[in-house]
């Protein structure tokens, strides 16, 4: 009986909070449809614009704003893909960000694993120093890197690019992983080392499969920090044929002279790849952050 | 919990350890092709020419060849025209101090010069420049650099020493760069070339004078930039208005055109370069920033009141586009290019891009003349690029015979075809490249323009001042904070003190 009490009494409640709009559709519901919506048009229509932009003719960019393209055109890709040869600077990017990510990934696993897990005199102080390294701003630090690169001779190559964001980016992995491996219990390696693993091979075999949603985290901020970069590449690359996507669209403006069209292009073109890595690794950030939700 | 869920260990380390190989040969791989095919080192670009132990490779004195020396066949076409172009100079060099023995290098050189909008200038400077190493024997990299990033590459290239063999700048850069001893004094060249082309341009001359520059001509000027006055004919005759003289004039014919969406005066108040246009015109009023010398600034005046008065007056009326306070560096030629703008001082690029847009409406309906007058006196400032060498080089002769064959007419006039540049020689002035209306202009600012901070001192302090953008600041404080004149002024003159306080 009381469990009958208990489901009737709620429900006229719920049904006189619950008001309809003359549809069926509870204004609740409706509301936060609506909410939705317009953030989703908040959200999206910057990207719509950037789209509708690169299929305008110059002269309509700027004399017929319009919503859609009054006269569509592929010309502003053609002038990114043939003539400012914008897949050069998509295979740099690709290159200096995914070689920065991966080797800072695996270094910072090593190192975060170092700090949360071995106990040795310093290391809150390394902690906090990292956490440093990431904090100084890059526009403090580029002059003291160029000296670096120039005597390590560096300079204008995708390999020196790569060791310089990784600078950045090593720290930054480091201090998150931190976090990261904090939530995970010893015990589990501690299990492992029982049963004849080494601490290495508990840390492969145990803490890394576990912690991979963050491991794919980290590593798509890295990937995506290194593939927005700009002032570090500005400065240490030269050479048309090394600059990465960030160094291109920066080239479609000359003086006081924006190639709207290019730059809206080269922006679609850039923004692909992120945003299949993101949609790709997000599938499996959830898979993982769910597998680690009923864990013990 | 199931077993998929997890990242496995092998399939893990395997992936990692397989993208990172494949990601490091790639990015060494692509360097080192690069290397190979572009005939642009990748660090040897920055190292060799302060850093590296290359050995010197002494080259015969093919420059001074005649043209015919010159493989004109491994050109492209353009090449070609430019080699011919390059041939007189090129034997001329053979008589010049810094060419007149054989001309070497020490490795690989390297050139940065000034991007701009225009891809044929662009080509042409980068192909002429490789014509001459080829001419020469001389391994040259040419790396066109955007200008909207050259202080910033000089700022690292120069504590890294790393700066190139010769490269382009403004005029800002070289006087940044003379007082901290960066350049080579080029004073040989500089009178050379002068006294084969007519000499120079005065304003030219007088902008670059050496006792601005650290007692010496540390850079070779090849092209001068100043703003012109952009105005829509059609609209202006629909008005019945005539192309005013005077800023004054301006502001009245701004306020029979002005019907949102279209504003009469598209000029910047913001805080970038274009809004520096109104350091002139308060010049043009009378107002100073500094007193004669240079040392002590005097902003706070009746004829700086007037000024105030008057362009807060004309944004009040709204006779300024919205954003005109926040525009970007390109707010000018947006706003006119959409159309939405009457008169905007731009300084030419804005016509190159209406053409490139097929624009014609905006093509044919757009005049150019000389800036307006103020009431005390009229200010066109224009300000000479010029070609510099770094102090301290390894290849200080080769990159003066360089800067010398750039500075040959048939080249020249070519690049000015193509280019948005004034004169900077009385011969150029006779160039064909200057017969159509915007570079007619240009050789008008060139011929008949105020020096660079006219009637003020262009010295570093003036420069620091504009870089602080005290007099848009001044104007917003007005028309955004809702200053009174006095107080606007007093807060710009206090901070002008303290910019010029630094370099007392």
């Amino acid at each position: 009986m009381a469990t009958v009490s208990r489901a009737q009494v709620p429900a006229p409640a719920q049904e006189q909070s619950e008001a309809r709009s003359r549809f069926g559709i509870p204004w609740r519901t409706i509301a936060i449809y609506v909410t939705l919506l317009i953030v989703c048009l908040i959200v999206l229509f910057p990207i719509y614009w950037m789209l509708t932009i690169s299929f305008k003719t110059s002269r309509d960019i700027y004399r017929v704003p319009s919503l859609f393209p009054q006269a569509p055109t592929l010309i502003n890709y053609e002038t990114l893909l043939l003539k400012k040869n914008f897949l050069v600077n998509i295979r740099n990017s690709f290159i200096v960000a995914s070689a920065a990510t991966f080797v800072s990934v695996f270094i910072s696993a090593l190192a975060s694993y170092s700090l949360v897990r071995l106990k040795y005199r310093f290391r809150g102080a390394i902690g906090k120093i990292i956490l440093l390294a990431y904090l100084t701003p890059s526009s403090l630090l580029f002059i003291p890197l160029s000296v670096l690169v120039a005597q390590l001779n560096l300079g204008n190559s995708l390999h020196g690019l790569v060791i310089v964001y990784m600078t950045f980016a090593t720290p930054f992995s480091t201090w998150l992983l931190m976090g990261y491996f904090k939530g995970i219990p010893p015990d589990l390696e501690e299990q492992a080392m029982v049963d004849g693993a080494t601490r290495f091979g508990a840390m492969m075999r145990v803490l890394l499969p576990l912690s991979a949603p963050g491991l794919v985290a980290v590593g798509i901020f890295t990937f995506t920090g290194a593939w927005n970069e700009l002032l570090l590449a500005l400065i240490f690359i030269t050479s048309e044929d090394k600059r990465t996507v960030p160094v291109g669209l920066q080239y479609l403006i000359t003086g006081d002279v924006f190639l709207w069209g290019p730059i809206m292009a080269g922006a679609v073109f850039s923004a692909l790849p992120v945003m299949i890595l993101y949609f790709l690794a997000q599938r499996y950030m959830v898979q993982g952050l769910a597998a680690g939700s009923v864990k013990g | 919990m199931s077993k998929r869920n997890v990242l496995s260990r092998r399939a893990l380390l395997g992936g990692v350890a397989g993208t990172v190989a494949a990601a490091l040969v790639a990015a060494c791989g692509g360097a080192a092709a690069t290397t190979g095919t572009g005939g642009g080192g990748t660090a040897p670009t920055q190292a060799n020419p302060f850093g590296s132990t290359v050995p010197t490779a002494t080259r015969p004195a093919a420059s001074t060849a005649p043209a015919s020396a010159a493989p004109a066949s491994a050109a492209p076409s353009s090449a070609q025209a430019t080699s011919a172009a390059g041939s007189a100079t090129a034997a001329r060099a053979a008589t010049s101090p810094a060419a007149s023995g054989p001309i070497t290098s020490t490795g690989k050189m390297t050139y940065w010069g000034g991007l701009i909008f225009s891809d044929d200038a662009n080509n042409l400077l980068s192909q002429t420049v490789k014509d001459w190493g080829r001419q020469n024997k001389i391994e040259i990299d040419v790396v066109m650099i955007n200008q909207n990033e050259t202080n910033t590459k000089v700022a690292a290239a120069v504590e890294s020493n790393t700066m190139p063999d010769a490269l382009d700048m403004g005029i800002d850069l070289m006087l940044l760069l003379s007082n901290t001893s960066k350049l080579t004094a080029l004073d040989d060249l500089y009178a050379k070339i002068g006294a084969a082309q007519g000499g120079w341009l005065k304003g030219t001359e007088d902008a670059t004078a050496p006792a601005k520059f650290g007692g010496s001509r540390n850079g070779i000027p090849f092209g001068v930039s100043g703003n012109l006055l952009f105005s829509r004919k059609d609209v202006l005759q629909k008005a019945n208005v005539q192309v005013p003289k005077t800023w004054e004039e301006l502001a009245v014919a701004a306020e029979k055109v002005t019907k949102p969406p279209l504003y009469g005066m598209g000029l910047a108040l913001s805080n970038v370069g274009d809004g520096n246009l109104q350091v002139s015109v308060l010049q043009s009023w009378g107002g100073r920033i500094a007193s004669d010398d240079g040392k002590t600034v005097t902003l706070k005046s009746p004829e700086t009141k007037a000024y105030l008065e008057w362009v807060t007056g004309a944004y009040k009326k709204g006779l300024f586009p919205p954003g005109a306070t926040t525009w970007d560096g390109a707010g000018d030629n947006n706003a006119y290019l959409a159309g939405q703008a009457v008169f905007i001082a731009n300084t030419g690029s804005v016509a190159i891009t209406a053409k490139a847009n097929k624009d014609d409406e905006l093509v044919n309906n757009t005049g150019f003349s000389a800036l307006p007058s103020g009431p005390k006196m009229k200010i066109s400032s224009f300000g000479p690029n010029v070609r510099a060498i770094p102090r301290g080089g390894k290849n200080i002769d080769a990159a003066k015979a360089l800067l010398e064959y750039l500075s040959n007419p048939d080249f020249l006039n070519k690049y000015y075809k193509v280019a948005i540049y004034g004169p900077v020689l009385q011969n150029q002035a006779k160039f064909d490249a200057f017969a159509d209306p915007i570079r007619a202009g240009l050789l008008d600012l060139a011929q008949n323009g105020t020096a660079p901070g006219f009637p003020d001192v262009s010295n570093t302090a003036y420069a620091d001042f504009n870089n602080n953008f005290i007099i848009p600041k001044m104007v917003q404080r007005v028309v955004i904070d809702n200053y009174d004149l006095d107080r606007a002024i007093d807060e710009a003159q206090k901070a002008g003190e303290a910019i010029y306080a630094k370099y007392k």
